[in-house]
């Protein structure tokens, strides 16, 4: 009697502290978009949304509000890492060849509400990356960087196996797990206290603004922060030449649990959260939104 | 002055450093991806001797892409390239995720990115598929980053040009993944997907083709294939006049010698690669430069890695051959490939140091299909030895060659003459491999048996035969010897009218074994024959014995399929066998049986077993006898037994024995007569019908029982047959319904009972259906159809002096 009671009073302190996740809608953007789009990006509020469109992954922008898709860049390759600053305009690299077919990046910022774009970096031979800050942009070249203002406030950022954490503009440089190969799509918790970032070969690192290592959510990709306690996340499977499955989890940042969001054949991929929403596109670029609810 | 000097000096110094970082900055950078990684269930494992399943160090693509990509980068760095790899080790862990390794090469700043890989032709080795592969993102001729197909097109010459392998096809193949994958959509390869710098995957060639396996396990072949790409790098960004090393490596095969260790081949690679054989590369001062001996796992390789340009000598040796040197000319970044075939040392004439068969004058005759084998003391040029190679009498044979060309064997085409001698000779211009002939000629001789092929005992179906339609029919093949079971079945082919091959039962296949008294082999068809259709039965010529012996020819025979319960409804029935009892078995110290009932059967729900054993192959009998026949209703009152111009019908399943069944008749003074029904031939249900014209005229009989009498030969000495319904033959089939006669059958429509009168005494009343079977029966005027179906029947009325058919209706 006395370990049935036990056994129920265990059983009640785990249903109490078990999360209940609720997919509550998902709806397709395919009519809206009416291209196969890849990468989607949603701005700070959720009410836009950059993804690369078609096979030449030019950029373009979608207002949720009025359902209107603009173009930003016919450049090849433009919307495969666009970001949004704080202030919503949005940060793209292009690349051109010279004549040793070297390629050379170039910086732009569009400016949302001029719809013109910027070249703020121009070209460079080898990689170009950019932190997304509080207050401002900088994009890191091999030559030359660009900040859109001198403190850019609290940002994130891989280079190489390296974890960039800028505070108050000041930038700070943290390996907090070994990975030969590098580290991979570093994301700020909205709070602007977490990062999470995954690294090659480790999986995804939830880290403290000094580089301390708070948890390990596994081996998955892609990480974006669906608010402060909980991240999304890909979960893709391959045979080394093509996909076997993809799915999109949701995982509690303190490594403690983790909910399939999709199944593992729905090939549901590269998901981008803000404000609670949830936009992943699908292997043949099918862009959807995703509305959950979490009990805890 | 001094704020001046240190002004230029400042300046100096900035466009210094400026000018070397620019400098650093503006080389190409490749990001290099070996495919998959760490020996798990994404990877790929041939499995080749000497190394066991999941060997590490056997074949595994991710280690020898791994070390391609090594290569690939060491040479890179040292040609002043910035290179970067998605994995250092061969781990799962690093074995990244494709996005991830998108991701990477994205954010690398890289200016191309190679995935390097090799292919499979999914076949186990068993095609001989070897040929380099790349793709590009996109369509064929239509690449989603145009530079992509041009950073493919600089890479396929440097792949296509390796002599070290052998190429099933002349031709580096170039696709657009969306193009070679259709299946996949635009998925296509996910390491190109979403890649957005010029990307190729490349599979440099076939790892299923065994000899390029053992290849890939060799580190500095892999190291050859890093060396082609960063020539193929070299040619896209402009660089091939900028590196001032070259490299010389090649197979070392020995030039005669055929490998036997694997199954299939592509031309030079037939031979065998000379294991440790020992290179050294030789300036023109004599000095050797470099050493490099071949590794164990059957490859040949050798390397010169990092060669000034200019003249070299390479020279090869190895214990057991000639020491061969050859000339080169190494160039500037580029390959120079020089390969090399061994001659073997054998420095005695050949000889042969054995050999069959080993026969004198007395010795007992040999089997007509023995193989003459020579064995030498060096392996042997084949073509003189084949032109050298006499038999008298002449016999048409072919030659095979063992043991890399040690042993010879010559088997005739089809069997030496019985009872004949013969006398070999080899004649001395036969040369080993080096050329060198014998000294003298070498002669056997031996003695034929007298036999030369196997004999057939018995076939089923034979010419002409009916077989019934049923499913599981055999067909059987005996032999006065004992069969080579080994795929035995597959030289036994049954057609359709159409010339489709039916399909055996391949679970039911019975093969004789040892100690049997003939060669048999039964088998089955899965599915049922169609009643009337015309079928062929063929038996190839390779059916063998184990002695090897052969058929002499093919057999061919025609065969019906027949229904063997058609005929009933015609008849009377005299006795249906369902039932052991009232039958006794006569047993005598040579002939013994049984009797059962066996639910298989024609009609009814059983038929009569006989089981039988003889003692020998002498013409035993045994007896099957009616004990009681006036048990029988039908016999003793409704047919009133038989006289000699009576046709009678047996249904019986046989056992292929070759024995003789006899039916028994008895007369009123209690004589016994036998009737042959004939020796049982065959295999399944068959109806026999037979006259009683051999009896005695003016008599009356009954039905006494069976006989089997023991054939002469070695088959039948146990077995068993089954027995249904015994039938004499109708004057009036079920078809031919009464209608001028006194018998009556009422009601009509019947429900309950149909209620047969006649003129004189009705001594049973049976009812059928309309293929003739009895559903009811009974030794009244009567039948109760109260439990039958309604439908349309025939009521069969026997009288003591007819039988009378008749249609009536049931309903309900």
């Amino acid at each position: 009697m006395k370990h049935l009671l036990l056994s129920m009073m265990c059983c009640c302190a785990l249903l109490a502290g078990a999360q209940q996740v609720n997919v509550v809608s998902t709806r397709s953007l395919g009519a809206a978009i009416g291209e196969p789009a890849y990468y989607p990006v949603l701005d700070a509020s959720g009410s836009r949304l950059l993804f690369a469109a078609g096979e030449r992954y030019g950029l373009k922008l979608y207002d949720f509000g009025t359902g209107k898709v603009t173009p930003v860049s016919e450049e090849r390759c433009a919307g495969i890492d666009a970001r949004f600053d704080h202030s919503g305009n949005v940060y793209y690299v292009t690349q051109s060849l010279n004549e040793n077919n070297l390629i050379y990046r170039s910086g732009y910022c569009y400016h949302v509400a001029s719809a013109e774009s910027e070249l703020v970096l121009e070209p460079q031979h080898g990689a170009m990356n950019y932190a997304v800050g509080t207050q401002g942009v900088a994009m890191r070249g091999p030559r030359k960087n660009y900040a859109s203002a001198r403190n850019i406030g609290t940002a994130v950022d891989v280079e190489g196996s390296e974890l960039l954490i800028t505070v108050n503009g000041k930038l700070n440089r943290y390996s907090p797990v070994p990975s030969h190969a590098g580290y991979l799509w570093p994301s700020l918790s909205p709070d602007g206290t977490k990062v999470a970032f995954c690294a090659a070969g480790s999986g995804i690192i939830v880290t403290d603004l000094k580089g301390n290592v708070l948890a390990r959510l596994g081996n998955y990709e892609m990480p974006c922060w669906y608010n402060n306690d909980y991240v999304v996340a890909q979960n893709a499977t391959d045979d080394g030449h093509q996909f076997t499955s993809s799915q999109l989890l949701l995982l509690k940042a303190d490594g403690s649990w983790r909910h399939e969001l999709t199944e593992p054949y729905s090939m549901a991929m590269q998901p981008t959260t803000a404000t609670g929403k949830i936009v992943y596109t699908t292997i043949d670029g099918q862009l959807c939104v995703m509305e959950i609810s979490i009990n805890d | 002055m001094k704020k001046k000097v240190f002004y230029t000096l400042v300046m100096l110094l900035v466009a210094a450093f400026t000018a070397g970082k620019v400098v650093a900055q503006e080389v190409p950078h490749v990001y290099i991806n070996p495919g998959h990684g760490g020996h798990d269930s994404d990877d790929r494992n041939v499995v080749l001797p000497p190394f066991a399943q999941g060997d590490t160090l056997g074949f595994w693509e991710s280690n020898s892409n791994m070390w391609k990509g090594f290569a690939l980068k060491e040479i890179l760095t040292k040609k002043g390239y910035q290179t970067s790899i998605s994995r250092i080790s061969n781990t799962t862990a690093d074995d990244l995720p494709l996005s991830t390794i998108v991701y990477l090469s994205n954010h690398s700043g890289a200016d191309v990115f190679y995935s390097i890989h090799s292919n499979a032709s999914g076949s186990g080795g068993a095609t001989l598929v070897n040929f380099p592969m790349g793709f590009y993102r996109g369509y064929t001729g239509q690449p989603v980053i145009p530079r992509a197909a041009d950073l493919l097109g600089a890479l396929a010459p440097y792949i296509i040009d390796n002599e070290s392998t052998v190429w099933s096809s002349p031709n580096y193949a170039i696709y657009g993944d969306w193009t070679f994958r259709p299946e996949w959509g635009t998925q296509g390869y996910g390491v190109l997907r979403g890649n957005n710098i010029p990307a190729i995957l490349d599979e440099g060639s076939f790892h299923d083709y065994y000899p390029e396996a053992y290849r890939l396990i060799n580190h500095e072949y892999c190291w050859v294939e890093g060396w082609s790409f960063s020539l193929g790098a070299d040619a896209y960004f402009g660089r091939l006049e900028q590196f001032g090393q070259g490299m010389v490596t090649g197979t070392i095969r020995d030039d005669r010698i055929l490998r036997t260790d694997i199954a299939r081949m592509l031309g030079a690679d037939k031979r065998l690669p000379v294991n440790q054989a020992v290179a050294q590369l030789i300036d023109s001062d004599g000095n050797v430069i470099d050493e490099y001996q071949c590794d164990t796992i059957r490859n040949g390789i050798y390397l010169f890695k990092y060669v000034e340009p200019g003249t070299y000598t390479v020279k090869v040796t190895h214990p057991k051959y000639f020491e061969q040197t050859k000339e080169v000319e190494v160039a500037a970044n580029a390959k120079t490939y020089l390969n090399f075939d061994l001659k073997r040392v054998r420095d005695t004439p050949p000889v042969v140091v054995n050999y069959s068969p080993v026969w004198s004058e007395g010795d007992a005759p040999v089997p007509c299909n023995t193989p003459i084998v020579l064995e030498f003391n060096w392996d042997m040029d084949t073509e003189s030895v084949e032109q050298a190679f006499e038999i008298e009498p002449a016999v048409q044979g072919h030659f095979v060659w063992e043991d890399t060309n040690y042993r010879m064997i010559f088997t005739p085409d089809d069997a030496y003459d019985v009872n004949t001698h013969y006398t070999v000779t080899l004649k001395k211009t036969a040369m080993h491999g080096g050329g060198t002939p014998m000294e003298e000629d070498f002669t056997l001789q031996f003695s034929t048996q007298d036999r030369s092929h196997i004999n057939k005992l018995a076939l089923f179906p034979d010419e002409g035969d009916a077989v019934h339609y049923k499913a599981g029919a055999y067909v059987e093949f005996r032999s006065d010897s004992l069969l080579n079971s080994k795929d035995l079945y597959t030289h036994f082919h049954v057609y359709d009218a159409d010339g489709n091959a039916l399909e055996f039962n391949k679970r039911n296949i019975k093969n004789n074994k040892k100690g049997d008294d003939y060669g048999y082999i039964r088998i089955s068809l899965l599915k049922a024959l169609v009643p009337d259709a015309d079928y062929t039965l063929q038996v190839d010529k390779e059916v063998a014995d184990t002695m090897g012996l052969h058929l002499q020819a093919p057999l061919t025979v025609n065969f019906k399929a027949v229904d063997a319960s058609a005929r009933a409804g015609e008849a009377i029935v005299i006795d249906e066998f369902e039932s052991s009892e009232g039958f006794a078995v006569t047993e005598s110290e040579s002939a013994g049986g049984s009797l059962s009932a066996n639910s298989d059967h024609l009609f009814g729900s059983k038929s009569l077993q006989v089981d039988y054993t003889f003692a020998d192959d002498e013409p035993h009998v045994l007896t099957v006898t009616t004990a009681q026949p006036e048990s029988s209703m039908l016999q003793t009152s409704a047919s009133s037994g038989f006289v000699a111009t009576d046709k009678v019908g047996i249904h019986v399943m046989g056992d292929m024995s070759y024995n003789r069944l006899n039916l028994l008749f008895a007369d009123e003074q209690g004589e016994t007569h036998e009737v042959p029904v004939g020796d049982i031939t065959f295999h399944g249900w068959r109806y026999v019908e037979l006259s009683l014209e051999s009896l005695p005229a003016e008599k009356k009989y009954r039905f006494a029982g069976i006989s089997l009498t023991k054939n002469a030969t070695v088959m039948g000495r146990s077995g068993a047959l089954r027995l249904d319904n015994l039938v004499k033959q109708s004057p009036v089939g079920v078809t031919d319904v009464a209608v001028n006669t006194s018998v009556k059958v009422m009601p009509n429509p019947a429900s309950h009972y149909v209620v047969a009168t006649a003129d004189g005494y009705i001594t049973g009343v049976e009812l059928l259906n309309g293929a003739g079977q009895v559903l009811v029966r009974n030794a009244s005027n009567y039948v109760n159809v109260a439990d039958v179906p309604a439908g349309v029947y025939f009521v069969r009325v026997y009288t003591s002096g007819s039988i009378t058919t008749h249609k009536v209706v049931v309903a309900h």
